[in-house]
């Protein structure tokens, strides 16, 4: 098969995945400033698009980078294989995180493409065209300590956020005031959310793409392009209903609860897109949320979530990288 | 709906509105019983099985209510107060829709005569059980605004002012049922009156006990974070 007719199936299949991330992952992030009442569903749809596809574009770069060459040294590998590798690490991520998603499991896109990517790695190892010290284990350690530091960060920085708002704040003025003036500030940090969310998780769809496209160091401004605007589709297509969904379940979350959890997930995440590292915007955001419910702001926090987090970790990676695995040695033997 | 992921499952069950709910039935139950006494005394016994009934509807909701809070409030949940302080205020609150319930039944197991100035003792003591379950009452619906403002320190000054209002006026109760005791062992009713009497001012006694004992568990929630 063609190089140029295994692009088309990627692009085909990045689309999907880039979808997704706009209906489920995007729609996360945003669906806190809903269920506060800071915007609309309408609003937020339109803040969502714009915003995504914005930190997508002018952000996407580093994070695309790292997984389109960070994991795997494709530069030693021969375009065509890389091709296939790719587009089977696309196709398993893509199957993953539909499966989990019907079982409302909370995966990360990011984490899927990561196991896949590394799949990927080690069917090249078998296969003796690459040596397993050739994989770069060190960017992948690196990235692995991210998934456990941004969560860490979101906690630390809304907590601190938090309990500034509620001893400066709280404790001073009138508690309708203060949450009136957040009811703005969450506004904001909607669109900082959007921002930072396109602009790590873009890549889940665009690494492999750039990596089929001959990846030397620099990627297509259209391949950012695409893949923001399937996020974009996917917020407006599917991720408004998630919205809606998800955003009943956080009523809870008022303006200044709303604002610490936010602000703080997405600093931790656009920092995380500055260093090129790929990590979970959701995960981090469930960090933040606990983070403010620690500085005493929230009701009720069900920390049984951290143990489903941590075993859809523990499944994800094996499961995407033996996906990608059997797909790429069928393809092989097949195309 | 189907295909979708969701970070919803972080925020957790949160008991403060049943907890509000539970408190206002309790005063609710307060109200029927000082109907009831007073349906009683004008000998309209009817009246008084009914209340009766409705007294025990009110304490079943609150037992659901109650089953609700503590099949809910697991170990895995973060909350702004003590997990072990809640459900212990919780069961201390319980106990004035119980003693309720009890003084309910007791109106119907004996058609007692008592002379007039004993059946306004009553409404004396039963007034007072009612202002001190309104008083705690609202100490109560401040956890609403504990929660929002994340118990700024106005806020928590301001909800246990309760707590000594409620103290004061059960030891007025107190007072109240010294009197009644008094008064019942000496008059020269049917024994088996006085004795049942008795038990209604010992169980009446308990109700605003159990308001005082609740405010106090409050109080220990609400400082102990």
């Amino acid at each position: 098969m063609p190089v140029e007719m295994l692009l088309l199936l990627a692009a085909v299949v990045g689309f999907y995945v880039a979808w997704n991330i706009g209906a489920n992952d995007a729609a996360n992030s945003m669906a806190t400033s809903y269920g506060s009442g800071a915007l609309t569903l309408k609003q937020i749809i339109i803040i969502a698009a714009v915003l995504e596809f914005s930190g997508a574009a002018l952000f996407g770069k580093r994070v695309t980078h790292t997984i389109a060459k960070g994991i795997v040294p494709i530069e030693l590998l021969d375009p065509h294989l890389v091709a296939i590798g790719a587009l089977a690490a696309l196709l398993s991520a893509g199957f993953w995180i539909t499966v989990a998603t019907y079982y409302h499991l909370p995966i990360s896109t990011t984490h899927s493409i990561v196991g896949a990517m590394l799949g990927f790695g080690l069917a090249a190892v078998s296969q003796k065209y690459l040596e397993i010290t050739q994989i770069n284990w060190g960017v992948l350690a690196k990235i692995v300590l991210s998934w456990v530091i941004s969560p860490l960060m979101g906690a630390f920085l809304a907590f601190m956020i938090f309990i500034a708002i509620r001893y400066l704040l709280l404790e001073r003025f009138r508690s309708e005031k203060v949450e009136h003036v957040f009811r703005y500030l969450q506004v904001l940090t909607a669109c900082y959310m959007a921002f930072a969310h396109g602009s790590n998780d873009v890549a889940n769809a665009t690494g492999p793409i750039a990596a089929i496209l001959g990846y030397r160091g620099e990627t297509p401004m259209w391949v950012l392009f695409f893949g923001g605007l399937g996020i974009a589709i996917g917020v407006a297509t599917w991720g408004y209903r998630v919205i809606e969904t998800v955003g009943k379940q956080i009523t809870e979350l008022t303006f200044t609860r709303g604002f610490s959890a936010e602000f703080a997930t997405a600093t931790t995440v656009l920092f995380a897109s500055s260093l090129g590292m790929p990590v979970s915007t959701t995960h981090t955001l469930v960090g933040s949320v606990i983070g403010v419910g620690m500085a005493g702001g929230l009701a009720s926090v069900n920390l049984r979530i951290v143990q489903k987090i941590i075993f859809s970790w523990i499944l994800t990676i094996p499961i995407a990288a033996a996906l990608t695995i059997s797909l790429y040695t069928i393809m092989v033997i097949f195309i | 709906m189907k295909f979708f992921r969701s970070v919803g499952e972080v925020f957790g069950y949160s008991p403060f509105r049943a907890l509000t709910q539970h408190a206002k039935l309790c005063g609710r139950a307060v109200g029927l019983l000082q109907q009831q006494f007073f349906a009683y005394k004008n000998e309209n016994f009817e009246e008084v099985e009914r209340l009766r009934e409705e007294i025990d509807e009110l304490e079943g909701h609150a037992d659901q209510i109650k089953e609700e809070i503590r099949s809910n409030v697991t170990k895995s949940l973060m909350m702004p107060v003590d997990r072990h302080d809640l459900l212990e205020f919780l069961k201390v609150q319980d106990d004035i829709i119980n003693n309720c319930e009890h003084v309910g039944h007791m109106l119907t197991f004996r058609k007692v005569k008592a002379p007039l100035d004993i059946w306004d003792e009553f409404q004396i003591l039963l007034s007072k059980i009612m202002e001190a379950v309104n008083e705690y009452e609202i100490m109560v619906e401040s956890i609403t605004r504990l929660v929002a403002t994340s118990f700024s320190r106005k806020e928590v000054i301001s909800a246990l002012e309760h707590v000594p209002m409620v103290e004061k006026i059960e030891h007025e109760c107190d007072l109240v049922q010294i009197g009644l005791h008094t008064r019942l062992f000496n008059s020269d009713m049917h024994p088996l009156d006085v004795h049942l009497m008795v038990q209604w001012v010992v169980h009446l006694g308990y109700i605003a006990n159990a308001a005082a004992r609740a405010a106090d568990r409050f109080r220990i929630m609400v400082l102990g974070r």
